[in-house]
């Protein structure tokens, strides 16, 4: 009965154009390699878990795909449009136009084996000859499928580990900020859809606070729907619930569940595996950089494969 | 006649309040208009400085900005002034009154002073109030003027006070380029008298005073902006 299910969801993947698409996503801070090629295609209403040992990757991913942190290569794609450079490793038309191409075709390679001697070589030595007709391609390639990054975060929202509301506003400017300055909504529309959305978590009473004296798990809450204020397309938690205190961890997973329930389609990282059971429709489990296993929760959690997945997991859950 | 006699002969009765009124008044203009020339240079220099990127543009005015800095604060404010008075405007061929002179060299210096406590009040704040406005799609200019700058202008009250209390002190060099501040008033009243423990000791007591209020004044500001830490 899951196999027939994870079957379904797999077969869904496939056919669907995705909602975000990560290509080659690769990121090093100075000489740290922090992701080595991460490639996956997250599709509307998926949940998406990505869980693994401190230090693996998994923020990073989160924070490449609104680019917080500016990807070292790999593309990030929202609904058909690129949100980053061009990364002709992605783009096999492209590097076929370059200078290294055509002098490794000239000297006999055939063009199959010219395209993967740049790959797996020369792009990553950095003595590769672009030529004038290669940037203009590659520029093209960007003038034409690329959005702007401040369109592409409006529709994505994102909740910190450690909530960030903005501490010089109050509570109900906090949330109509960004819809106002946007332009997306008018003051009071805003002002209404905050004060609704504040009366279905129970904080309508904070309204006019300052974030300085509310809970940790207040303002989890307040921040979630401040990113719902924006009528985001996708949901990216970032540790949602690791700073706050024990007690108030469910008041906040319960926010996410609930709208996971409405159909929200999301990416959490996370260390609460109860949790990433119950609510993912698909599990990553990320590690050293790169997707060690990836399934429903069902198969990472029953019937793990990967060695130190195994490991991890006796670890967490004891 | 003792030394408080002559003193108060020389204040009152030969008018000598009337010059150290105006010379008050010259020291306190020339203070807070420096300052204000300071704040406004200095924090558009502050924010060159922490605007990333790398338009060559902006690299050159970020060049130019640490140049300013090193400049201004690495040479005394007396060569600053003597400077200004006798090189730059007679050099451009500028015929302006000494206190304006005065007051735009105290504004230079003052403007590298407030680019840092300005770049310090900002990288003062948490990383994470810029990361929550950019992914809430605004764009970086109005995050810093909505969320970040609010938030350092806070923390750089008493910082920014302690530059305007320094500048009111600082003035008191004005004189050598013949602008008759409240230093210079109670100089010329000394001089002329021969007397000159009272004159200089209520010099320090009215700089004590101007101080002291600048201090409270500040401390007001900085209470009402911290309402948002507390309630």
């Amino acid at each position: 009965m899951t196999n027939d299910n994870s079957n379904e969801v797999l077969q869904e993947a496939s056919n669907s154009e995705g909602m975000i698409k990560i290509q080659n996503l690769k990121k090093s801070f100075g000489k740290a390699n922090v992701l080595k090629g991460i490639t996956t295609t997250i599709k509307k209403g998926e949940k998406v878990v990505i869980i693994g040992p401190s230090g693996s990757g998994k923020s990073t991913i989160l924070r490449c795909t609104n680019l917080l942190e500016e990807p070292t290569s790999g593309e990030i794609w929202l609904d058909g449009k690129l949100i980053n450079e061009v990364d002709p490793y992605n783009h096999d038309d492209i590097l076929k136009i370059s200078s290294t191409f055509k002098k490794l075709t000239a000297e006999g390679y055939s063009e199959e084996l010219a395209l993967a001697e740049i790959k797996n070589n020369i792009l990553i030595k950095s003595d590769f000859k672009e030529g004038r007709e290669f940037v203009k391609a590659k520029k093209e390639f960007k003038k034409a499928n690329s959005i702007n990054i401040n369109e592409a975060r409006a529709r994505m929202g994102m909740v910190f580990q450690h909530f960030n509301l903005f501490n010089n506003l109050t509570v109900i400017q906090n949330m109509i900020l960004a819809p106002v300055q946007l332009k997306r909504k008018t003051k009071e529309e805003a002002i209404a859809d905050a004060e609704k959305l504040l009366d279905r978590i129970g904080l309508l009473d904070k309204r006019d606070v300052y974030p300085s004296t509310l809970s940790g798990g207040q303002k989890q809450r307040i921040a979630i729907v401040r990113s719902l204020c924006m009528n985001p397309e996708i949901m990216l938690f970032d540790e949602p619930t690791s700073a706050l205190d024990p007690e108030m961890v469910g008041e906040v997973l319960d926010l996410i569940q609930e709208l996971a329930n409405e159909g929200m389609t999301m990416i959490i990282v996370t260390h609460e595996m109860g949790f990433a059971k119950k609510i993912g429709t698909r599990v990553m489990f990320v590690d050293q950089g790169l997707v060690a296993e990836s399934g429903t929760p069902e198969e990472l959690f029953g019937n793990p494969k990967n060695a130190r997945l195994k490991d991890f997991l006796s670890k967490v859950l004891y | 006649m003792n030394a408080w006699d002559i003193f108060i002969r020389q204040f009152i009765e030969k008018e000598g309040y009337t010059l150290v009124l105006q010379g008050l008044g010259t020291t306190l203009i020339i203070a807070v208009a420096g300052l204000a020339i300071g704040l406004i240079i200095g924090s558009i220099l502050a924010i060159v400085k922490i605007i990333p990127g790398k338009n060559p543009f902006l690299l050159v005015l970020q060049r130019f900005a640490d140049v300013y800095v090193a400049l201004f604060r690495g040479t005394p404010m007396v060569v600053q002034l003597l400077v200004v008075h006798f090189v730059l405007f007679p050099s451009l061929g500028i015929h302006i009154l000494s206190e304006i002179e005065g007051t735009i060299a105290f504004g230079l210096n003052s403007a590298a002073y407030v680019c840092e406590i300005m770049r310090g009040g900002i990288l003062s704040i948490d990383k994470g109030q810029t990361e929550a406005g950019r992914s809430l799609g605004l764009s970086y200019s109005t995050t810093m003027i909505k969320i970040v700058i609010p938030q350092a202008i806070k923390n750089v009250i008493p910082t920014m006070g302690n530059e305007f209390i320094s500048l009111v002190k600082e003035t008191s060099v004005l004189s050598f380029i013949a602008v008759v501040d409240v230093t210079k008033a109670f100089q010329t009243m000394a001089n002329s008298s021969y007397e000159y423990v009272v004159p200089y000791l209520m010099l320090a007591v009215v700089y004590l005073v101007i101080v002291l209020i600048a201090t409270f004044v500040i401390r007001i500001l900085e209470r009402r902006l911290r309402a948002s830490d507390k309630r």
